[in-house]
């Protein structure tokens, strides 16, 4: 690497002028006891050292100095700066051109090897921190080399790597930073945006100093942010391209550690899925045993061999109803529950009318003294749908329905395909709904009628925005209805066939 | 009807509950509380229906029916569980069980599985006869024809073989897993979809009313059934 002279650039001018001195002194000791020709060489040996040394401008200074100390000195008529042979002027001018091209391709000779010296010293340092970070499954250890490697060689004051993201940050490796600096480096995460230096052509270009402002710089990177202080005098062009090649690394590395955190994250998520699913099945085993005891037993002492009298009979029809009344609630909070615990849903190809087939089926005795009337169109093409889910929603829909119709009133439930969704609905002739509960029907907890738990209808629209669709209650000429809307599965159907 | 029942569970309030209820429908019944004391009873007292609760503690229910079923034991097997979790209903189905009750339920309908799956275990003992009816579906096993009253109708093969398989267990649920497996091979299991389509198109060609099934029933999460 080019090293900069910090007690000014005067050495190579010096070098330069010395080397023609000493040149011209030897030419003027030789040239007595030897004509040689073209003497002149030694300058040209000269300017090719100095510009392999020093580079391009030291060389220029020194041809032209050779120039004119030859012609003063050694150019009849000695003395003065007059050429009165023209084989001696274009010796001159021979030796400035020669001077000036040699000095150049030397000059740029040199710059090529230093910099290849520093390319391979960059990739030393960078091969070095990969292997680091590849050996050691946590990534601090490559980190903080990293932030030596910015310092030495990469010039820097000092640098920190910052973890995280706009809510928190934390220093994960380089020198510590004021409270201020990782409130900073929050805001360069939250707005994204580089402050005070940036990475451009695979360069590190700092900005100019903002007064009043902190010495530090921002580089936002995949997994956080770098923290740079810049050094007091420039750094040349290795050394940012070195310092661009180590916050790309770093920011690979950070970002390895966040995705690291967040499947850590995803992990301990899946265990309290597993750990909610097995508090709420036991749960339920609790609430569901003695209600199943309860049930047997009513429905034992209803049978007329159990002899009581009708009095009693009454009794316990009475206290049945009111267990099976409990169980529903019971159902549709462990429902909720479920729901809300955020547990999984399964969504398969699902053919729409087989659904509400089965729950006619399931809900036939509910719906024995009603008008059912079915408006599913023909050919509908199969839903995205948990088939349970759904056919939750359709009980829920068809339970809610019988409770606000006559005996003998007509109940409609109906499908049809719409704009690559699958609209269905279930109406009921029942009294209008009041245009401000349109919306808070499907509030939880919500209900006008006596003895609703107000669950029903916040299933089916928990359900149904669960399976990226929509539901909503209007009140048509006819009654009230229930509309859902479900993404249909054409893939799917494609691939079965 | 009557018949031998073991009901199994570890509630001491149900297993009274039953032992009245199922006495007064004119069964003979006896109570176990455990897995274990289950199995004796199975071997010794032979019941023709086993009611078995799925949540035992010690032994699971699960555990129970996998033992029957490899001692041989051809006792219909009707599960019993408070869960409303379907993937233990097709384990259960899987394993051997023959039907399935979700808890709480009333005595009535209880008592209706259980005719149901002992008149399906008499049908078993007598025929052997190749051909195959339920209601006015006919299917002659021989001749691998179809037909509906008197009308003959034309199957695919892929549909023929699950009419086939659901009509040899008319009334017993027959899980996707199982029909895909039956119907289609090892290879097609967890692609219910397969399923879903050929009964759709079974359902048009017997012109079955989806909402009110003469034939077919579908039991949601769990698979199909014939109607007897």
């Amino acid at each position: 690497m080019r090293e900069r002279w910090p007690v000014g650039s005067a050495l190579p001018y010096a070098a330069a002028a010395l080397g023609v001195a000493a040149i011209t002194a030897a030419i003027g000791l030789v040239r007595p006891w030897a004509e040689l020709p073209n003497l002149t060489v030694a300058y040209l040996l000269l300017v090719l050292l100095l510009g392999a040394r020093y580079g391009w401008p030291s060389a220029v200074s020194a041809a032209l100095l050779a120039f004119l100390a030859y012609d003063w000195f050694l150019v009849p008529p000695y003395g003065t700066l007059w050429i009165s042979a023209p084989r001696e002027l274009l010796n001159l001018v021979v030796l400035v051109l020669a001077a000036l091209a040699g000095g150049r391709l030397a000059a740029s000779l040199a710059a090529r090897e230093a910099g290849a010296v520093a390319e391979a010293q960059e990739s030393g340092i960078l091969y070095e921190l990969a292997i680091a970070a590849l050996r050691e499954p946590v990534e601090a250890p490559a980190l903080a080399r990293l932030c030596e490697r910015a310092v030495t060689p990469g010039g820097l004051e000092a640098m920190s790597l910052v973890a995280g993201d706009s809510r928190q940050a934390e220093v994960v490796a380089g020198a510590a930073l004021t409270p201020t600096e990782v409130a900073e480096s929050r805001v360069a995460m939250a707005a994204r945006q580089d402050r005070g230096a940036v990475l451009r052509d695979g360069l590190l270009a700092f900005a100019p100093r903002v007064s009043g402002k902190s010495s530090a710089a921002f580089v936002v990177l995949g997994g956080g942010v770098a923290v740079l202080k810049p050094p007091r005098h420039r750094l040349n062009a290795d050394q940012r391209r070195l310092l661009a090649a180590l916050l790309g690394l770093a920011g690979l590395l950070l970002d390895r550690r966040r995705t690291a955190a967040i499947s850590e994250h995803v992990r301990a998520l899946e265990a309290s899925d597993r750990l909610k699913a097995a508090v709420l099945s036991s749960v339920s085993h609790e609430l569901k045993s003695p209600l199943a005891s309860l049930r047997a037993g009513l429905t034992t002492l209803q049978m007329p061999q159990a002899g009581l009298t009708p009095d009693q009979r009454e009794l316990v029809t009475g206290l049945n109803h009111q267990t099976t009344r409990l169980d529903r609630l019971v159902g549709d909070l462990l429902a909720m529950s479920r729901l809300e615990a955020g547990l999984p849903i399964e969504q398969q190809p699902q053919e729409l009318d087989e659904l509400v087939g089965a729950v006619l089926v399931g809900l036939r005795p509910v719906l024995e003294p009603f008008t059912l009337q079915i408006e599913i169109e023909s050919g509908l093409p199969p839903v995205l749908a948990d088939e349970l889910q759904i056919e939750r929603v359709l009980t829920n829909l068809l339970e809610n329905a019988v409770e606000w119709t006559r005996p003998g009133a007509a109940i409609t439930v109906g499908a049809q395909s719409r704009d690559s969704q699958i609209e269905a609905w279930v109406q009921n002739n029942g009294p209008a709904i009041p245009g401000e509960d349109l919306e808070q029907i499907f509030d939880k907890f919500w209900t006008n009628r006596r003895g609703g738990s107000g669950l029903g209808l916040a299933i089916c629209r928990r359900i149904i925005e669960a399976h990226g669709g929509s539901i909503r209650a209007d009140n048509t000429p006819d009654g009230p209805r229930f509309t859902f809307r479900l993404p249909t599965a054409h893939q799917a159907i494609e691939a079965a066939r | 009807m009557s018949g031998r029942i073991l009901v199994v569970d570890d509630e001491p309030e149900i297993r009274r509950a039953l032992r009245t209820g199922l006495g007064y429908h004119a069964f003979e019944v006896r109570t176990v509380e455990t897995g274990g004391e289950a199995l004796t009873q199975a071997a010794g007292w032979r019941p023709d229906v086993v009611l078995l609760d799925l949540g035992l503690p010690g032994m699971s229910g699960f555990e129970v029916l996998a033992q029957l079923r490899q001692r041989g034991n051809r006792a219909a097997v009707i599960v019993v569980s408070v869960m409303p979790d379907e993937t233990d209903k097709v384990r259960a189905l899987d394993l051997g069980a023959d039907d399935y009750v979700v808890k709480p339920f009333g005595m009535e309908e209880l008592s209706a599985r259980i005719r149901a799956v002992l008149r399906r275990q008499t049908a078993a003992a007598v025929d052997g006869e190749p051909v195959v009816r339920a209601g006015d579906l006919e299917l002659d096993l021989a001749r691998r024809e179809v037909k509906v009253g008197n009308r003959l109708v034309h199957f695919t093969p892929t549909e023929y073989e699950l009419l086939r398989y659901l009509a040899l267990h008319a009334g017993k649920p027959v899980t996707h897993s199982t029909l895909l497996r039956q119907v289609w091979g090892e290879h097609a299991v967890g692609d219910t979809y397969n399923t879903r389509y050929v009964v759709a198109q079974i359902r048009k060609k017997l012109a079955d009313n989806v909402a009110q099934p003469r034939y077919i029933v579908n039991e949601p999460g769990v698979g199909y059934r014939l109607k007897v």
